[in-house]
């Protein structure tokens, strides 16, 4: 259970502010609709009502009563609309925990399977961080998993990155603006950096006029500490736009939008409380480090064990920076058979000093007219030369 | 499970209340449009000029409040729900770890070489999970270049595997009929499974298909009555109960869908183990044993924390507890000094002494360096009486 409680926090904490927006969304809906029935009762009462009723025609009474009745469906409407949405966002954190619910199943097959599913899981978030798009696709859909990962979120910070990309801010200024009341508490500097860019590519293609005017729209609410940053901005239009010879020469730099993708890509982990690094690579680093002894990396390769992942080419060399497993207590295993080494299966010593299981041996030498073959160094030794080892 | 349940405690009472609202909502806004076009009708059916009555003019007053106070009542309480909602939010925050990743170094992976080497570890992976789609996908969005002679194995596989997803038995079958022999040597039960699951689908067909079962059971299961007698015993028992459906008799469980799911696992095992292939992919090994070290990491960091001894852990020589991944994660053996409480390295290997105790060759130093004063260096074995010539000690190799 320990293991979901460490790694299953991006996984319900997702919807959860998903569903904490739809509520905030529905409640302004909500507030809005609100206020045009109390409107148009007011506008009735005002109107009809007055003078209690003298002097108004018939026709007009009922005209403003059917508003009020209009009105008021409409807010019937919305609020229907708005609350299957939130029961929606609710119905998706629910089937996360079911699906987190079923990781405690007494067959083995079923624990499997789902052990599966958690790293297809991994591995399509991985994908979407990396932006490997099309592969996360592909894999939830293969596997089931559309529910259970957040490849919504990322498909809107898909079509995001991908216009900054192509050096347009409109997409992400319109994100900033559904998410401003989240941005605003984070200390968000997004949208600031984004009219920053708007201001340069004005100054880039020489339209200065326009340039001034948009700092005049956009630059006059913004906090004390960016002056030194919009003072930077207005310097530049004393000079040429040319990069060579602009002090502001970093202002002007191409690679400016890279960083505004960067940043957008922190931020929007930072609104949905995504870590900073994926629950795969974190995962494998700790397994990575659990498995590592310091036998994979030794010289001769006798030491390595096929099926041991450290010991695999790719995986030994990402591996390389990690620290090893701990280990006070010798665990040792017979590398012949696989099994471990104990009274029951005492460690046993070749006359050319390589350990290996009694058990296995004692095969080897019924197999082999009572000789042993050191499966390392090829040397053939007679079972009697043998000796017990003590490893406490 | 607890952390599943407190947040699923939370989320069900979002669920219900939404619910509640919604209905709530409905039936009064619904209530007061009724009412507001009744009234309208009245108004309308009277004559054209005949003014309001002051009885019409008071309950036209009083239907306008109603119509405002339950619409300001809905959207108060929906506001109220605010509560419900962030609790769900902390209790997830209360009952998971937000910061797993503070035992891991972001530097690790980072940067386009080691990207490389790890999307290439992931294709692999796919390969042999059998997703070849998945694999070219990511090959292709990565820009890893795949050799074919990697996938060779996995293709036979793979196919079978797929087979037996979709309940297909006969490419599984036929394939360990060829590999008979060496399975039988494996002392595997995979044929006699595959077979028990063909008889099972007959079986399942109902009384139709009974001659056929029986004759399928003539032809293939008497093989295996030595090793498997039990098992066939209550296989031809189905039949007995064939004709009221064997959801309801005794012989229920052989329905299990699980058996496909085993089925699946057991094949991949043994065709593995008979191919000389790491039986699981080195990824998911990975991945599960970081799984199980990753809370036990967590703890400790958290421990550190709070003694203030975190810049002990630097995360880069060795990891401050050890973790037991069970057997199945011991691919090397390790030798660690009893007197030093070291994991021995190349430069500080085991020594076996005279008497066939294990030391690190730095322990045997000390130990003989403590007695240096006499002509002949002696040492005791720490372990037994036993009194030797340090000399005669010699280098071991797990």
């Amino acid at each position: 259970m320990a293991d979901i409680k460490s790694l299953e926090h991006p996984t319900l904490k997702v919807p959860y502010e998903l569903l904490n927006k739809k509520f905030r969304s529905a409640q302004k809906t909500l507030d809005r609709e609100v206020s045009h029935v109390q409107n148009a009762a007011n506008d009735f009462e005002k109107n009809c009502l007055r003078n209690d009723g003298t002097g108004v025609p018939r026709k007009e009474i009922s005209r403003l009563l059917g508003g009020v009745v209009a009105k008021l469906q409409v807010l019937k409407r919305k609020a229907q609309e708005s609350i299957a949405e939130e029961l929606q966002a609710g119905m998706v954190c629910k089937r996360r925990l079911d699906h987190l619910k079923e990781h405690n199943n007494n067959s083995p097959s079923a624990v499997n399977q789902w052990r599966r599913q958690r790293l297809d899981r991994m591995l399509v978030e991985y994908f979407l961080r990396k932006g490997y798009y099309k592969t996360a696709i592909r894999l939830a859909d293969s596997s089931d998993l559309r529910d259970l990962t957040n490849i919504d979120v990322f498909m809107v910070s898909r079509e995001v990155e991908k216009s900054l990309a192509n050096h347009e801010t409109s997409r992400c200024l319109s994100w900033c603006h559904d998410n401003r009341s989240k941005l605003r508490k984070l200390g968000s500097t997004m949208e600031f950096n984004l009219r920053v860019q708007e201001f340069i590519e004005l100054v880039r293609t020489d339209r200065r006029l326009d340039a001034v005017k948009h700092a005049r729209k956009c630059f006059v609410n913004y906090e004390d500490y960016q002056l030194q940053e919009i003072q930077a901005c207005m310097g530049q239009l004393a000079y040429p736009a040319d990069p060579h010879h602009s002090p502001y020469k970093d202002l002007l730099d191409e690679k400016r939008w890279d960083r505004l993708i960067e940043q957008f890509r922190h931020e929007n982990y930072r609104l949905f409380q995504l870590a900073s690094q994926s629950v795969f690579t974190v995962a494998l680093q700790a397994g990575l480090s659990a498995l590592k002894t310091p036998q994979c990396y030794s010289a001769n390769k006798e030491g390595k064990n096929p099926s041991c992942p450290v010991c695999h080419e790719t995986l030994n060399e990402l591996a390389t920076p990690l620290p090893f497993a701990h280990c006070s207590q010798s665990r040792l295993v017979c590398s012949i058979s696989g099994k471990a080494l104990n009274e029951y299966n005492q460690p046993m010593m070749m006359p050319n000093g390589y350990v290996y299981g009694e058990k296995a041996l004692e095969k080897m030498a019924q197999e082999n007219n009572g000789s042993v073959i050191c499966p390392k160094t090829k040397e053939v030794f007679p079972f009697k030369k043998i000796e017990k080892v003590y490893v406490m | 499970m607890e952390a599943c349940n407190a947040v699923e405690r939370e989320v069900d009472k979002v669920l219900t209340k939404f619910g509640a609202i919604n209905d709530h909502a409905d039936t009064t806004i619904r209530d007061i449009i009724n009412h507001i076009e009744s009234l309208s009708k009245e108004i309308e059916e009277a004559p054209e000029d005949q003014q309001l009555t002051p009885e019409q003019v008071q309950v036209l007053k009083q239907a306008m409040t109603k119509a405002r106070d339950t619409v300001a009542r809905l959207a108060t309480d929906h506001r109220e729900l605010h509560s419900t909602v962030s609790k769900v939010g902390k209790a997830i925050d209360r009952n998971f770890i937000a910061d797993f990743a503070s035992t891991s170094r972001e530097d690790v992976f980072a940067g386009a070489e080691k990207t490389h080497l790890l999307n290439q570890v992931i294709c692999q992976h796919f390969y042999r999970q059998g997703m070849l789609d998945i694999a070219d996908e990511l090959a292709a969005e990565a820009g890893i270049k795949t050799d074919e002679g990697r996938k060779e194995p996995f293709t036979e596989l793979n196919y079978i595997l797929d087979c037996l997803k979709q309940k297909n038995l006969d490419p599984a079958l036929e394939w360990a009929t060829r590999h008979r022999d060496a399975l039988i040597a494996q002392n595997s039960s995979l044929e006699f499974k595959l077979h028990r699951l063909q008889f099972i689908r007959l079986v399942q067909e109902g009384p139709s298909k009974q001659s056929e079962a029986i004759t399928y059971a003539r032809k293939h299961l008497t093989q295996f009555v030595n090793r498997h007698e039990k098992e066939v015993q209550s296989l031809m028992g189905t039949l007995l109960y064939l004709p009221n459906g064997i959801q309801s008799s005794p012989y229920s469980h052989l329905l299990d869908p699980m058996l496909w799911l085993d089925i699946h696992d057991v094949f991949t095992k043994e065709a593995c183990t008979l191919l000389g292939l790491s039986v699981d992919s080195p990824l998911s090994v990975c991945i599960n044993a970081g799984i199980t070290a990753l809370p036990a990491l967590l703890n400790i960091k958290q421990v550190m924390q709070q003694r203030q001894v975190s810049g002990i852990w630097s995360g880069k020589d060795e990891l401050p507890i050890e973790i037991d991944l069970g057997k199945q994660g011991r691919y090397h053996s390790v030798f660690a000094c009893p007197i030093l409480r070291q994991q021995s390295t190349e430069n500080n290997p085991p020594m076996k002494l005279v008497c066939g105790h294990v030391i690190s060759r730095d322990a045997l130093n000390k130990l003989t360096n403590a007695n240096k004063n006499q002509f002949v260096s002696r040492l005791k074995c720490p372990y037994c009486p036993v009194d030797q010539n340090p000399e005669d000690a010699r280098l071991i190799y797990f």
